[in-house]
């Protein structure tokens, strides 16, 4: 290999400049915006979560004490508890069955896969608080119609309070949770599916190979980035998860469903603990991000 | 030529920014007048002064909620004061307070709110927030207030001694039953139906009665979140006389054995269900849609609501009955609401000026109009008559009756927002079937702490 020496003439030079003051300048809309809005509100999360911070009146500089009290608080713990319950339990079913339904989906006619495509996002697309009140109103206590079929088929004896009962209400906000949010993990998966290499596939199938070898050897590993963003953005919209809490459970009954994204809100904004609040938001992102590594981690070793 | 395009582009993108930025400052100068507007009464020296642009924020108190009403009495308002405008917002009781809490955190609070005290007094007020409406409340304004209910002027003080709200209508909050059902049930003689009240024995019985006659739900005790909690506070409280706070409003006293008593006989009662799965808002629709028998959250908004149905009748027609809550010394108390406005402090002379004008204006000198929109009842005295030749003539004067029952206005105690979260946590707790005692003095612990701060 020789060394060559790259020179740049003063018209291609000046291409150049042009060229990256350009892309500067498109970019500099969305850095002011992610800088303002993002960055921004991050530093001053960290930052007033050592203060002991309300409205009314000046903060006042507590050092750690936020988060002294933080892991005093028998409620954080079993807010932290519930979000880590949603997200083994909602992450690993989106996946499987987002999974399975694209494998099932992508084999079909194309029309059909559009359609099945759609059905699945429309959830997706549909207003959350839309969503949620139809939930509430199948969830209902008095005349829901999960309580009207199992009361009527006999597999209830009577009618059960889903999201009023200690030991039904958080089963019933993943079960929420999981349909409006397969939507994009199928499209995702689909789209990977369409992407495997079909000659390499056709190559084990003329060596032997079974349905479920091809799919592990050659399908599974192809599709590990769109997995690993899969099970990124599930993740995090797990720890994330407050709107289904905020309109139909409060965290309720007796805090079984009080998840720490809905337990920041109601300190921030019902107490108006913006300190204590901001050190809890602290904690869940080192969360996220630690674990978001981790996958990260695992996924690029895979 | 295409790099071009894109340079130009771009810097059209940056400069779009700036020009967004101007834009506001340019408003900003606009309204940040700062002409003294005079308050002496009177339409023409204000008419005289330069023009002042003030917000509005309101709840949705009765028809104040309503734009085309609003528009009504800001239409007279206009007329009598041409140089205050009024731009108004329309809040809803599920996201008011967050919107309100993060404009002052943004130094962009509105000119003016109306509400009730336990937030324009013991909420923004106490943080330092408003202004002082002391001069509005003369001697003369104070002894017609009072001479209707003197819990009101206490209500609208903070400890400091300023007022913070100048009040212009409440009404007592309730309970209602569905009185055909009561009626089939023979519940009915249980009840005092002229003076709309009954005993703790008597509702007990009235409850049974409707159970056995095959309503499983004849109540629910709601305690899905903070939604109508009064309601809930307003039973417990009323069944064997207990209180909710002391009576200077420094503590908590929900650990006493009359509320104990009083919450182990709701658990026991049939047909009484404690509900984590719903709120005041639930219960009521579930009273309307014939679900429930009766409802804890009620007022006379409710019972002249005619979405459904006609006024005072559910959804398929039964007749609705308000009542007092019951008592075992047959003197029920019940919760209040008092409304009216509230001025936040934005440093600006002339806004305020303008927005005490408007208070003046809708509370003292129009004040029939502004009370009539409230579906309420006038805080004054002298204010008679509100409902005359309107249809619900009729109802509101029997709703009157229920007035003399007013208790204290307890809900300007410190710690308000920990203790109502407190509260339906401690109904969860009890109707998940934990220890009674336990769950209350857990709420009194951590309520009496809030009231610290």
């Amino acid at each position: 290999m020789t060394n060559q020496k790259v020179t740049y003439n003063k018209k291609t030079r000046k291409l150049m400049i042009h060229e990256t003051v350009t892309s500067y300048l498109f970019l500099l809309p969305f850095l002011l915006f992610f800088v303002g809005f993002v960055i921004y509100p991050m530093f001053m999360c960290l930052f007033t979560s050592f203060f002991d911070a309300t409205m009314g009146r000046e903060d006042i500089f507590i050092g750690f004490q936020n988060y002294v009290t933080l892991f005093n608080d028998p409620i954080f713990w079993k807010a932290l508890w519930n979000t880590l319950i949603i997200v083994v339990v909602s992450v690993p079913l989106t996946c499987i069955f987002s999974l399975w339904v694209a494998s099932v989906i992508s084999k079909m006619h194309v029309a059909a896969t559009s359609a099945f495509r759609c059905i699945f996002y429309l959830p997706v697309v549909t207003g959350s608080v839309a969503v949620t009140m139809v939930w509430k109103w199948m969830f209902n206590n008095y005349y829901g119609i999960f309580n009207y079929i199992g009361t009527n088929t006999g597999l209830l004896e009577k009618n059960i309070n889903w999201l009023g009962d200690e030991r039904f209400a958080l089963a019933c906000i993943i079960l929420i949770l999981l349909t409006t949010s397969v939507g994009q993990p199928i499209v995702l998966y689909v789209s990977a599916l369409d992407n495997v290499d079909k000659s390499l596939v056709e190559a084990a199938e003329v060596d032997g190979a079974t349905q479920m070898q091809a799919f592990w050897k050659i399908k599974w590993p192809q599709m590990m980035p769109t997995t690993l963003y899969i099970l990124v953005i599930t993740t995090i919209n797990s720890f994330q998860c407050f709107a289904l809490i905020q309109l139909l459970t409060s965290g309720g009954p007796n805090n079984s469903t009080m998840t720490i994204m809905y337990y920041i809100y109601y300190n921030a904004f019902k107490l108006y603990k913006y300190g204590y609040g901001n050190a809890m938001g602290v904690i869940l992102a080192i969360i996220i991000a630690v674990l978001s590594a981790v996958q990260f981690k695992l996924g690029q070793e895979k | 030529m295409k790099k071009l395009i894109a340079l130009a582009l771009a810097l059209i993108m940056v400069m779009s920014l700036g020009a967004c930025t101007v834009t506001n400052t340019d408003s900003t100068t606009a309204t940040d007048g700062k002409t003294p507007v005079s308050t002496d009464g009177t339409g023409d020296t204000t008419a005289a002064a330069a023009p002042v642009e003030i917000s509005l924020w309101t709840y949705p108190i009765g028809k104040w909620g309503d734009q085309a009403t609003v528009n009504e009495l800001l239409a007279s308002f206009s007329e009598a004061y041409p140089n205050i405008k009024v731009n108004v917002e329309y809040l809803t009781y599920q996201d008011g307070d967050d919107k309100v809490n993060t404009a002052i955190e943004g130094n962009a609070a509105p000119d003016l709110i109306m509400e009730g005290p336990e937030r324009l007094v013991a909420n923004w007020g106490a943080k330092g927030k408003m202004v002082d409406l002391s001069d509005l409340w003369t001697d003369e304004t104070k002894a017609d207030i009072e001479a209707n209910n003197a819990a009101v002027a206490a209500a609208c003080k903070w400890t400091d001694g300023a007022y913070y709200e100048y009040p212009l209508c409440m009404t007592t909050h309730c309970m209602a039953i569905n009185k055909t059902v009561f009626e089939k049930a023979g519940a009915m003689q249980y009840i005092n139906a002229e003076t709309h009240t009954w005993t703790t024995e008597n509702f007990l019985k009235a409850v049974q009665a409707v159970y056995d006659a095959g309503y499983e739900n004849v109540g629910a005790v709601f305690c899905g979140g903070q939604g109508g909690d009064q309601g809930t506070r307003a039973i417990v409280n009323n069944l064997y006389s207990g209180h909710f706070t002391n009576e200077d409003f420094s503590g908590y006293t929900i650990n006493t054995p009359e509320n104990i008593q009083a919450l182990e006989t709701l658990v026991k009662q049939d047909g009484i269900n404690f509900d984590p799965a719903i709120v005041g808002g639930d219960e009521i629709t579930l009273f309307r849609n014939g679900t429930l028998q009766m409802a804890f959250c009620w007022n006379i908004g409710e019972q002249l609501k005619s979405e459904n149905a006609e006024a005072g009748r559910t959804n398929n027609g039964d007749e609705i009955m308000f009542m007092a809550f019951p008592s075992d010394d047959n003197v029920p108390e019940l919760c209040g609401g008092i409304w009216g406005f509230g001025v936040f402090n934005n440093g600006d002379d002339a806004k305020i000026e303008a927005a005490k004008t408007f208070i003046k204006y809708m509370c003292d000198e129009n004040p029939t109009a502004a009370v009539k929109a409230s579906n309420f009842f006038p805080v004054k005295a002298s204010v008679k008559d509100v409902y005359a030749g309107e249809t619900s003539e009729t109802v509101m004067n029997e709703y009157s009756k229920l007035s003399g029952f007013l208790g204290a206005y307890y809900q300007v105690i410190p710690g308000w927002a920990t203790a109502r979260t407190e509260w339906w946590n401690m109904l969860q707790k009890v109707g998940a079937g934990e220890d009674i005692a336990a769950a209350v003095a857990a709420f009194d612990t951590n309520a009496n702490a809030a009231t610290a701060g």
